[in-house]
């Protein structure tokens, strides 16, 4: 096996991951205007609900879609409880200036982020623990060779293909789609065509919920599960969906990728201590490059 | 009927509305006509739910208005055609028109494919444009989409804030006696906002004449047009 393969492999069963923790950001920013720093809070509480079923002898796969499933009720329910209350207050002085109404919403996803934090060391000690793969994590082999990837990296690579083929399909071929897409670009046409344009970004605080969790899911069979784990993987992600290009999901995807495979070739041919920097220097990079990202479009200005 | 009673609009401690009190009768065109300033968006925003009025009401034939969500009047069969051609850029035509009829997808599918026919009949260019992004659209053309993402929801009333506002003065008339004709063809209630005075009481039935947010004029268009002295007093010219 070649340094190249195997950078090549590893990069592409993380970039994965952090393909869709970046989607789960893009989702949110596009449908709330709000960069969830909550994010992997939500997918490390999920992740330790799952955990704590399958300790109590649930199967895999039925812990697997609670954990999805209490995702998209978490995010449904940050909504509903804490976003919606803090942005819909008319009167208040603080929100009439529109920088504040837009970083309000950021300062609370960091509040619910120790919020849950701290839940998760109430009820399961913080402890970290292992969380299983559902595939045996050996190498696959062709012949005698075996390969830099595994079994459990094809399953990660396998469902994250999924989830962003059907995510595509709901976006451009669904109704509720197009009311997601339209919520997100023009929030009062979309209401003065009689779409409850609260309720569509409630669903994309779900939907993004949803992937989050998943996201927990894939990752903490390799890194182990604790309140802090998957906080390196929000910056990550973070730094995936403005290379992508915030408004883009297309684009958030590329930028998982590219990152996955950046840290993976920075891992393989420099040292693992340099991938920090090297994410940084390729923010940077790609800021200087393309502002707007990868796919993300420049505003359109009508004249 | 549209029935305004005494409403108020106020911004902070400014009257945008002042006691506004005037009624639209069904199948006809009514125009709000004043200059810049007068309230004329305003109280199409009011009734669309977009501002909130402090007081007064707004009535469609016996439906209570004043303080629906703005999708629930769209669901009552009020739809809006906002100022500056307010369509969705980064969107297809095909998908502007459709986010208009989306909240009766279920219910009306058959209707709704009707619908986006005749639309397409009433501005065959939008057809021939259907899967371009609305942005690519002349000026002329996204007034016609944003009319046309308004009528697929199949209103009853139709509330135009300033249609012909920035466009040639021959596509202006076009757009205008396009919507005369629907209105004429199919019984639908209009309520035109126009700064353009001339243009809006040539095809109104009914002139409501606006002036720092109170109705200082409610005539038949014909007599508005005529008035020299009001017209005068009031547009400057």
């Amino acid at each position: 096996m070649t340094p190249f393969l195997t950078a090549f492999f590893s990069g592409t069963a993380q970039g994965a991951i952090y393909a869709l923790v970046s989607l789960g950001l893009v989702l949110v920013w596009r449908s709330a205007g709000v960069v969830n720093f909550a994010q992997m809070g939500q997918a490390m509480f999920t992740t330790y609900i799952a955990s704590q079923l399958i300790q109590n002898n649930y199967s895999y796969w039925s812990a697997f879609l609670i954990a999805l499933i209490s995702g998209a009720a978490l995010g449904a329910l940050v909504d509903l409880g804490l976003m919606r209350p803090l942005t819909s207050r008319k009167n208040s002085q603080l929100l009439n200036s529109q920088s504040m109404r837009t970083t309000i919403p950021v300062i609370a996803s960091l509040g619910i982020l120790g919020v849950l934090k701290a839940l998760a060391g109430i009820f399961w000690a913080g402890e970290e623990r292992g969380f299983p793969s559902p595939v045996a994590p050996n190498a696959i082999k062709i012949g005698d060779t075996s390969l830099a990837i595994t079994g459990f990296d094809l399953f990660v690579i396998g469902t994250v293909f999924l989830t962003l083929v059907l995510t595509t399909i709901f976006f451009t071929k669904t109704g509720m789609g197009l009311a997601m897409r339209a919520s997100a670009l023009n929030p009062e046409v979309t209401r003065l065509s009689g779409i409850k344009v609260g309720s569509v970004r409630t669903l994309g605080w779900a939907i993004s919920g949803i992937a989050s969790s998943l996201a927990g899911l894939l990752v903490t069979p390799r890194t182990n599960l604790s309140p802090n784990t998957l906080d390196l993987l929000l910056i990550i992600g973070f730094t995936a969906a403005v290379v992508g290009g915030l408004s883009s999901l297309a684009g958030s995807v590329l930028g998982g990728f590219i990152l996955g495979y950046v840290i993976s070739f920075v891992n393989v041919y420099s040292a693992p201590e340099n991938v920090f920097i090297a994410i940084l220097a390729f923010l940077l990079l790609a800021l200087f490059l393309r502002p707007q990202g990868i796919l993300g479009s420049k505003e359109v200005r009508s004249v | 009927m549209l029935a305004i009673t005494n409403l108020v609009t106020q911004f902070a401690s400014i009257k945008a509305l002042d006691s506004i009190s005037f009624q639209a009768k069904p199948g006809l065109i009514t125009t709000v006509i004043g200059a810049n300033g007068a309230g004329k968006s305003t109280l199409l925003r009011t009734i669309s739910g977009l501002e909130r009025p402090s007081s007064g009401s707004i009535t469609w034939f016996d439906e209570e208005l004043t303080h629906k969500s703005v999708e629930a009047i769209v669901r009552s069969g009020i739809s809006q055609v906002p100022e500056g051609h307010a369509v969705i850029s980064q969107l297809s035509v095909a998908e502007n028109i459709e986010l208009g009829g989306l909240f009766r997808k279920r219910i009306a599918r058959g209707d709704l494919t009707i619908a986006t026919k005749e639309v397409y009949e009433l501005f065959p260019i939008l057809h021939e444009r259907r899967n371009e992004p609305a942005g690519s659209l002349s000026g002329g053309e996204r007034q016609m989409l944003a009319i046309s993402r308004a009528l697929v929801s199949r209103p009853k009333l139709l509330l135009l804030d300033e249609p012909s506002l920035g466009l040639a003065p021959l596509i202006a008339a076009q757009i205008i006696s396009i919507i005369n004709e629907l209105c004429r063809s199919t019984g639908l209630t209009v309520l035109l906002v126009e700064q353009n005075a001339n243009t809006a009481l040539a095809v109104a039935d009914h002139g409501i004449l606006l002036a720092l947010g109170k109705v200082v004029a409610d005539l038949p268009a014909k007599e508005m047009a005529a008035d020299s002295s009001l017209r005068a007093a009031y547009l400057g010219y």
